[in-house]
């Protein structure tokens, strides 16, 4: 006999939902990012096109494919020199526990990359152990030290994120502990919300000013970045060209999140695909592209993804999720654990009740010693090497001695709707399905 | 006594000219002309005194740890915005979100403050002789915002760990906001800063410290409610 | 987002050109708005006669353009033309029926624009900073009682010379505005008012400020009125000043979203998005404050 039927609408997780909210009348809060079944265009609706007869590849290992990658060349006096083009993103020490936050430092100093603050200041173990920091300035200001800007080797002015555009930030209450507390200048065990603006400029005009303040504070030496949630890529990226942006971070729907509401990470912003085409764009379109640096975010998985997204555009991708993941997230370990909160290994996006399993997104200490500082490095540093390698491969594959070589013209779509969104040839026809 | 003349001069170069004579030892520098120029005198971390003869823009002492900044004109947004500790002083009136994020240090204004007073401030005094506008002490944090006159619309909005004190009428209180009792030796604490920080002649105008309001969170929007495990783990 | 500035001279006696004035003020606001530039001014002239500022199209030099719409135009009794830049400007006998006039004119061109009409109103925008404004316009030679003027930083529509600052109420002499912020319930009113038949140049937000005060003015509301209805039923950010023959007056939302300080002495009241535009323009000992949220207020000349 067959299975009973299911409404596809009112399928049973919506139906445990309504009657959640009906009981509780609260919404729902969690981590990890969006959820919902993949079915729109991603980097995975893209191939490569590698040589054949008419290009000649480059051979592996023997024949060097450099992924140098320097960024803020536009005005600052020191732009940032990095061994490769992934990075890693801003996490707040809050949402991430403190050994989560210099294992991160350490693995991407040990792979010649970057580390980047978060939503609660610097660490000074992050400053200690990062080979280059880019300290982040946020809506909250949380922990905004100007002895910590002038530490850091870039200052990245984030208007929003690729999960949760257009809102602040969460900690529920079990991960603002003591130190948290103390770090962000809040009492312990509240549920804090940060802001949905910066509390001294609202739009891009009051941000000019904001960033002269950013480069004026910091003598005119490190870049500037500013980092965008996804929501009208195409406006927004000219914008914070006009700004006088040296680099622009575009992060998209993909995107992880220690915890916001559902509702923002379900139905908000532009997948990564359309996010980097629409900055790509804009930037062409006002003439800035090439001088002024594109990192892309939200949902970077490997070095096919990173290399898809240099070749439409991209100087470098950063990773968020994909190096919790090296840490262990969602790993078949401490298996009661995930149970113990309604989770399970691969199904785990509890990040928010700070019951961690595997020591990353918590504040409890004993949780937090499941996490090796080392060990936790050393994946880090693996995963970032091995990204490079694939993205050299493919670059390689493709006849090029340098991975910022990649070109949109190196792919064709799988789909009509990335032939769209790329203009890029849909496969098998030779043509850009793009009006 | 230092001086620099801003006329005709960028903010950039009028910057670097403080830096100079701080690096050479001044410790009392006035800046004729600042023309209400944006980003004046911002991470000074020394303990000197800079004098703007004159208005300023945004962002005036902004990031500053330690310096003491007075300013003879107006302010535009964001004076003193995240200051770790110092002084700023402005005469005249001051635009929205002055002191912004500040973390520590005092902020006095003779005139009356726009929207966004003490906006998301972690620290820190902040002292306003006159009236403020709309949404004052929104999700400020911790630290003291006193305002002498009227207060605006919607003041104290989902506040943490802010004090507010309150000389004259309040337009409405923001969300989670409460009226709470002051006892004496609070009012003599708040006594004491108001005669430390204001000029004998603007503090003789205000009100009697035990007749400030005081107001501060409610705290219902501190926690979500929680019931039971079940439901908090996926905080719904 | 933009910034904004306005003037109006209380005394009468002219020390300095109104043109002059917005010219210094817009200087010190370039870098907040570096796509655009533009003024409406409001001059002395002849009673009985409106002055027309007509856009000749968005290529080429109009001249033929130009000869095309003379010729339409002379049959209003139009004369005094003189061509600058991308404009011909004419006067022309008043008249109660602008919107056939309107239509004429701008049949000649898919591209063809009539900027501002009014007893007095005259507007002059174009791409580009405040210096090119003057150097195409000599703007710092106009005389007048009072003005406004815009930068802009384009931020959801294109960057040309309709799409620049500051808008005519297209229809109603003498009314003009320039906005700094994003009108949040543009598209949805818009739609609304073209359903009555209102056109729309250009699909920049602010134009709807122009469009709503001049309906609610067409209704018999004075300007403090309009002004207050602004407030009420615009959603978003909005610092804005109005124009008018007589007045001069500025809104802004009730988040105070967006910035707006004001000084005002015996002699001028003067309105911009930032200080530095003020003192930059005119010396003297007077303050400047911060507008409050929700707030308007209108100066009559």
């Amino acid at each position: 006999m067959s299975e009973l039927q299911k409404s596809g609408i009112f399928a049973p997780k919506v139906i445990e939902e309504i009657q959640a909210k009906a009981e509780s009348g609260l919404y729902s809060i969690r981590g990890f990012g969006t959820l919902r079944e993949r079915r729109w265009p991603t980097f995975d609706d893209l191939t490569f096109l590698p040589c054949s007869l008419t290009r000649i590849p480059l051979e592996g290992y023997r024949e060097k494919c450099s992924t140098k990658t320097v960024l803020g060349t536009r005005f600052a006096r020191k732009p940032i020199q990095l061994d490769i083009p992934v990075m890693i993103t801003g996490m707040s020490w809050g949402a991430l526990s403190y050994n989560a936050k210099v294992a991160l430092a350490k693995g991407a100093a040990a792979a010649g990359s970057s580390n980047t603050t978060g939503d609660g200041g610097m660490l000074p173990a992050e400053r200690e152990n990062s080979r280059t920091l880019i300290y982040e300035v946020l809506p909250s200001r949380y922990g905004i030290n100007i002895h910590h800007m002038r530490m850091a080797d870039a200052i990245e002015l984030t208007i929003g994120q690729g999960a949760k555009p257009g809102t602040g930030g969460l900690l529920l209450g079990s991960k603002v502990s003591d130190r948290i507390a103390e770090q962000r200048d809040l009492p312990t065990g509240v549920d804090q919300r940060s802001p949905a603006r910066h509390p001294d400029f609202l739009g891009p005009d009051d941000m000019i000013i904001k960033v002269e303040e950013l480069r004026e504070a910091t003598d005119w030496q490190v870049p500037i970045f500013i980092k965008l949630g996804a929501t009208r890529v195409y406006d927004d990226v000219k914008l914070a060209a006009k700004a006088g942006a040296d680099v622009i971070v575009v992060d998209g729907m993909e995107g992880g999140t220690g915890a916001s509401p559902a509702i923002f990470q379900e139905h908000t912003g532009l997948p990564t695909l359309a996010a980097v085409s629409e900055a790509r764009s804009a930037l062409e379109d006002i003439g800035v592209y090439g001088e002024v640096q594109l990192i892309i975010a939200g949902g970077i998985r490997d070095g096919a993804d990173a290399a898809k997204a240099i070749a439409l555009g991209a100087d470098a991708c950063y990773i968020g999720t994909a190096a919790l993941i090296a840490l262990n997230c969602n790993k078949p370990i401490y298996e009661d654990d995930y149970h113990a909160i309604g989770a399970a290994p691969h199904a785990c996006h509890h990040c928010h009740t700070g019951r961690c399993p595997v020591g990353i997104t918590t504040q409890d200490p004993d949780l937090m010693k499941r996490l090796d500082v080392e060990q936790g490095a050393e994946r880090v540093r693996n995963l970032l090497q091995v990204m490079t390698a694939e993205i050299q491969m493919l670059a390689r594959a493709c006849g090029k001695s340098d991975v910022h070589h990649l070109e949109p013209e190196d792919m064709a779509a799988l789909t009509l709707e990335a032939s769209a969104i790329c203009g890029i040839p849909l496969v098998g026809t030779r043509k850009v399905f793009r009006h | 006594m230092a001086e620099i003349d801003a006329a005709g001069r960028s903010t950039r170069e009028i910057n670097s000219a403080i830096r100079r004579l701080i690096a050479e030892s001044s410790k009392e520098i006035t800046v004729r002309n600042p023309g209400a120029r944006h980003n004046l005198a911002v991470a000074i971390l020394e303990d000197v005194h800079v004098r703007l003869a004159g208005s300023v823009g945004y962002y005036c002492g902004g990031l500053i740890d330690g310096a003491s900044i007075d300013i003879e004109g107006s302010a535009g947004w964001g004076v003193a915005e995240s200051m770790l500790s110092g002084t700023v002083r402005v005469h005249g009136s001051v635009g929205s979100g002055a002191a912004a994020a500040i973390r520590g240090g005092t902020v006095v204004v003779h005139g009356d403050a726009a929207a966004r007073l003490g906006v998301s401030m972690k620290g820190g005094t902040v002292l306003v002789a006159g009236n403020c506008g709309y949404m004052a002490g929104f999700m400020a944090q911790k630290g003291r915002l006193i305002v002498c006159g009227n207060a605006g619309e919607a003041f104290a909005d989902s506040m943490y760990a802010t004090i507010c004190y309150v000389g004259g009428k309040i337009a409405n209180l923001g969300i989670d906001a409460v009226v709470a009792p002051m006892d004496s030796s609070e009012a003599q604490q708040l006594e004491k800063t108001l005669s430390c920080y204001l000029p004998p002649s603007l503090r003789r105008a205000k009100p009697a410290a035990a007749d400030f309001k005081k107001v501060v969170a409610g705290r219902k929007l501190w926690n979500f409610d929680k019931r039971d495990w079940r439901i908090w783990q996926e905080a719904l | 987002m933009c910034g904004i500035v306005g003037y109006l001279n209380k005394v009468g006696t002219e020390q300095r050109t109104i043109g002059s004035i917005l010219l210094a003020m817009l200087n010190a606001l370039a870098c907040r708005g570096p796509d655009s530039a533009g003024v409406a001014l409001f001059g002395e002239h002849p009673p009985h006669q409106f002055v027309a500022q007509v856009k000749l199209g968005d290529n080429g030099d109009g001249r033929e353009r130009a000869g095309e719409i003379r010729t339409i135009v002379e049959k209003f009794g139009a004369r005094e033309f003189t061509q600058t830049g991308a404009y011909l400007r004419f006067v022309f006998p008043e008249t109660d029926d602008l919107t056939t006039f309107i239509a004429r004119v701008e049949a000649a061109g898919k591209d063809v624009e009539v900027v501002s009409v009014g007893r007095r109103l005259e507007i002059v925008k174009q791409v580009g900073s405040p210096a090119h404004l003057e150097e195409t316009f000599r703007i710092s030679g106009f005389h007048g009682q009072h003005g406004i003027g815009h930068t802009r930083l384009s931020t959801e529509s294109v960057v040309d010379l309709s799409h620049s600052q500051p808008f005519w109420s297209h229809g109603f002499p003498d009314l003009a505005i320039v906005h700094n912020g994003h009108i949040t319930n543009y598209h949805q009113r818009r739609r609304r008012y073209e359903q009555r038949g209102v056109r729309f140049y250009t699909e920049n937000d602010s134009e709807i400020v122009a469009v709503f005060l001049a309906e609610k003015l067409r209704q018999g509301a004075d300007l403090s009125t309009a002004l207050e209805s602004a407030i009420a039923e615009l959603d978003g950010s909005f610092s804005c000043l109005v124009a008018t023959e007589q007045a001069l007056g500025f809104v802004k939302d009730s988040f105070s979203l967006k910035p707006l300080v004001f000084a005002e002495t015996d002699g001028f009241v003067a309105v911009a998005t930032e200080e530095i535009a003020i003192r930059s323009a005119i010396p003297g000992d007077f303050a400047v404050a911060e507008a409050q949220a929700g707030e308007m207020r209108v100066w009559r000349r």
